[in-house]
């Protein structure tokens, strides 16, 4: 006798035939797998909390703001004018934007399934440009407090490695979208087929091109996408 | 649908923001601006949960776009705390709106896909 829930499963995996965590081409392993995403939406929410913790500083929400190492610097770095002229422009301070952004990190992040990276390529595509310059501009921000105002900001430079550390564990996600794309295009050859692909559209080859391009040893996959069936094999 | 819990969330904190942020009593403006928004910022996030509306999350990315613009042409330098919460809300409000409904799974269209492969090709 199968118990309901196992005939649930069942059922379930009957309908999804295909395997949402076979490793994602030239990679050996699924960078959209969640094992992959949560540690990054973790890390990315520790950036949110201190920009926030920054913003209230720059809002003058709280009077004082912690630095263990350069002491009163922080503050001169917070409310220089290089802070001021950018609160000025965003018309919010520039550790709130840095906020929303790991935010942004964060919620593109844990957004869409395990297989993503061909599923959804303009989430992860979003997700990357949202990471990427996000890196780039927090890295040229401490830069400036070093050249430009001459002091350091202990909290800044936390997030700036926060947010290099961030680009270093998401590039491959979306390197495996953009070959995957790339694939596409070799392949096809087609404008239409190449926007299916980035909007997300199924189309007949779309699986087929998605994991090609992996190494020989994975060519069994390319044949088997059927993993429920693995799965039940295994179970009986 | 974690995400239009969100946008809702954001639509309320819009509606009590007048009280918060203090907007000036004559300012009818402000006011019926952030009474308004928060009504359609709510709406299109509820909407989102009917079947037949399930894409009007999508026009939260309009009300999102004119919260910042709206901030970004009218504040005045340096900015009162109600436009800074305008910008705030609606850059949230950009990377909400954006997520996809189920956005754990495979969306609608990939599900109906496999589906009919393995209606197609039954596996044995």
């Amino acid at each position: 006798m199968e118990s309901n829930e196992q005939q649930q499963r069942r059922e379930l995996q009957q309908r999804i035939t295909v395997d949402l965590n076979v490793p994602a081409p030239p990679f050996d392993y699924n960078p959209s797998s969640w094992g992959q995403r949560i540690p990054i939406a973790v890390i990315a929410s520790l950036g949110v909390l201190i920009s926030v913790y920054l913003s209230l500083y720059e809002w003058g929400l709280i009077s004082t703001v912690w630095d263990p190492v350069f002491g009163e610097q922080s503050a001169a770095v917070l409310k220089s004018d290089v802070a001021k002229t950018m609160h000025y422009w965003f018309v919010i301070p520039d550790a709130a934007l840095g906020a929303v952004a790991y935010l942004g990190d964060a919620v593109l992040g844990l957004a869409g399934g395990t297989r993503r990276w061909q599923h959804r390529p303009w989430m992860v595509i979003l997700f990357g440009i949202d990471v990427i310059p996000l890196g780039i501009v927090s890295a040229v921000l401490v830069a400036l407090q070093g050249t430009v105002v001459g002091a350091w900001c202990f909290l800044c430079i936390v997030t700036a490695i926060i947010s290099l550390t961030l680009v270093f564990y998401a590039y491959d996600e979306v390197w495996a979208s953009i070959t995957f794309l790339y694939r596409v295009w070799k392949r096809t050859r087609s404008k239409k087929l190449l926007w299916k692909a980035f909007i997300g559209v199924p189309f007949p080859e779309s699986d087929e091109i998605a994991l090609s391009g992996s190494k020989p040893k994975r060519q069994s996959q390319l044949a088997a996408p059927a993993v429920g069936g693995r799965r039940q094999a295994a179970q009986g | 649908m974690w995400a239009r819990t969100v946008e809702a969330v954001l639509g309320c904190w819009l509606a009590i923001s007048p009280f918060i942020f203090g907007h000036a009593p004559g300012d009818t403006y402000l006011w019926a601006h952030d009474f308004i928004m928060a009504a359609l910022v709510f709406l299109f996030a509820v909407l989102s949960w009917w079947q037949p509306t399930r894409h009007a999350h999508v026009l939260n990315l309009l009300t999102a776009l004119w919260l910042i613009g709206g901030a970004w042409v009218l504040a005045p330098t340096p900015a009162p705390a109600g436009y800074q919460n305008h910008v705030m809300i609606g850059l949230t409000l950009l990377l909400f709106a954006i997520v996809p409904n189920d956005a754990s799974l495979p969306s609608q269209v990939w599900r109906d896909h496999y589906a009919q492969q393995s209606a197609k090709h039954p596996a044995a």
